[in-house]
């Protein structure tokens, strides 16, 4: 069995607010998959509703074959989560905290593994959990949350607002547990941590799934192009390949477009009220805010080629100052 | 050697622990014989994802420059200072070419961009002695 969790169709609604839309997303054996979106876009809704924590309105999440809605006891025992905002028992030692939760965990070397982390991460086993610093609770949380091998870890904002130290030690955390074979469920807001380390990006936008991609194809289909325009031309002349976004800056335009190559580059220069058009490699970041901002859609297998179908993505009015 | 990932500057991570061993394998800092590390310590010291250092790996064994021994991991194949080199140049080229056509396209004369290379060159230089 290759997939390790799974989301299918789910939408959660409070109230008025759709947190969730028709989100589907399958998670393969030893990847990781990091989850990126603005704040409220749903990701810890959707992880919640993974976990069992939450219940959906529809549709159906799984992970390791288990039903999300009926066997969230059984999963949260096999998976290793660490919350956006842990909450530890404050009065309870470093030691004392991993020899209770070992209490709920049946696998049996929990303890040991536990103290072999709370040493690795360098937390002193007799100071309590109020004296910790931020960055000491989220060792701790994240020592109980992989003390049992879990075949899943998953991770909500692990690293925000933590020191550069800290974070390098759970992005290494997270390299070894898919260095092993296991899988990471990852929310981020550092995009560069998760260029690092993401086998595949998923981007929700608004409670949908914008994009589901590993992070390699994204790098090899999608282009940066800075096009500079002359003429006083003040639109944007038609663009070959799929146009994630763009946005302009004075004169000159940033255009964020998929499946473009270097014919589709000479074609564009040679458009009249073109002066110069430069391809690059955009980083994630750039990605990511292309399609945040633009309106691509998702992708359903290789664009078409024909023109009139391509999405053509709303014009954004960059920062006219220079 | 000392690797030294960058995920923001343009290429990706896997090409640039390529580029990184042949740089190291050219310029003799690693030698044919020597280990690499392992897939799992070298994610683990770059903090990238263990599948990117493994397809680095596979590139440059592909391109035979670093071959498998049994039971103890991948060294540097007897062939590959040579080709390093050569690789080298090449990359360096195809960087210098797009530095080139940038400089043209912003409207510099051949002489400015020649005397801005130059004087890069003997910065760098400087510099070099100096450490």
């Amino acid at each position: 069995m290759n997939t390790v969790f799974q989301f299918n169709a789910v939408s959660k609604r409070y109230k008025d607010l759709v947190a969730l839309d028709e989100f589907s997303l399958t998670g393969e054996r030893g990847k990781v998959i990091a989850l990126l979106g603005e704040n409220g876009a749903g990701k810890t809704t959707a992880i919640k509703i993974l976990l069992g924590l939450l219940e959906a309105n529809s549709g159906d999440a799984s992970v390791l074959g288990m039903k999300s809605r009926t066997e969230g006891d059984r999963i949260r025992k096999l998976v290793g989560y660490v919350p956006d905002n842990p909450t530890l028992y404050e009065w309870m030692t470093v030691a004392e905290i991993g020899w209770f939760v070992s209490g709920f965990m049946p696998q049996f070397n929990y303890l040991n593994q536990y103290e072999e982390l709370i040493r690795r991460f360098q937390l002193s086993e007799r100071k309590k959990i109020k004296e910790l610093s931020r960055g000491m609770k989220a060792k701790v949380a994240l020592s109980l949350a992989m003390a049992h091998n879990p075949s899943l870890l998953v991770l909500d904002e692990p690293t925000s607002g933590l020191d550069p130290m800290v974070r390098r030690e759970f992005l290494e955390s997270m390299v070894d547990v898919a260095a092993e074979g296991r899988t990471v469920l990852l929310s981020s807001h550092q995009i560069l941590e998760v260029e690092r380390v993401a086998d595949s990006v998923a981007i929700i936008k608004q409670g949908k799934l914008e994009l589901f991609e590993s992070l390699e194809s994204l790098k090899q289909r999608v282009s940066e192009l800075t096009i500079t325009l002359k003429n006083g031309r003040p639109d944007l002349p038609h663009i070959p390949g799929w146009v994630i976004s763009q946005k302009k800056q004075g004169l000159t335009w940033q255009v964020i477009v998929r499946d473009f190559d270097f014919n589709m580059l000479e074609q564009v220069r040679n458009i009249a009220d073109v002066s110069h058009a430069e391809m690059g490699v955009p980083s994630l970041e750039d990605i990511f805010l292309g399609y945040m901002h633009g309106d691509a859609g998702l992708p359903t297998g290789p664009p078409s080629v024909s023109q009139s179908e391509q999405p053509v993505a709303d014009t954004i009015e960059g920062d006219t100052q220079l | 050697m000392i690797f030294k990932i960058d995920p923001s500057n343009g290429l990706a991570i896997y090409e640039q622990i390529v580029r990184q061993v042949t740089f190291a394998v050219a310029g003799s800092s690693l030698i044919p014989g020597d280990l690499v590390p392992s897939v799992r310590e070298l994610s683990r010291e770059l903090a990238v994802n263990p599948n990117t250092v493994a397809r680095a790996y596979r590139e440059l064994q592909v391109q035979q420059i670093l071959e498998p021994v049994r039971g103890t991991g991948l060294e540097v194949t007897t062939a590959a200072p040579k080709r390093c080199r050569q690789d080298r140049i090449k990359l360096i080229r195809e960087r210098l070419r797009s530095v080139l056509s940038e400089a043209q396209q912003s409207q510099l004369s051949e002489t400015e961009i020649r005397e801005l290379v130059e004087g890069e060159l003997k910065k760098q230089s400087s510099k070099r002695k100096s450490r």
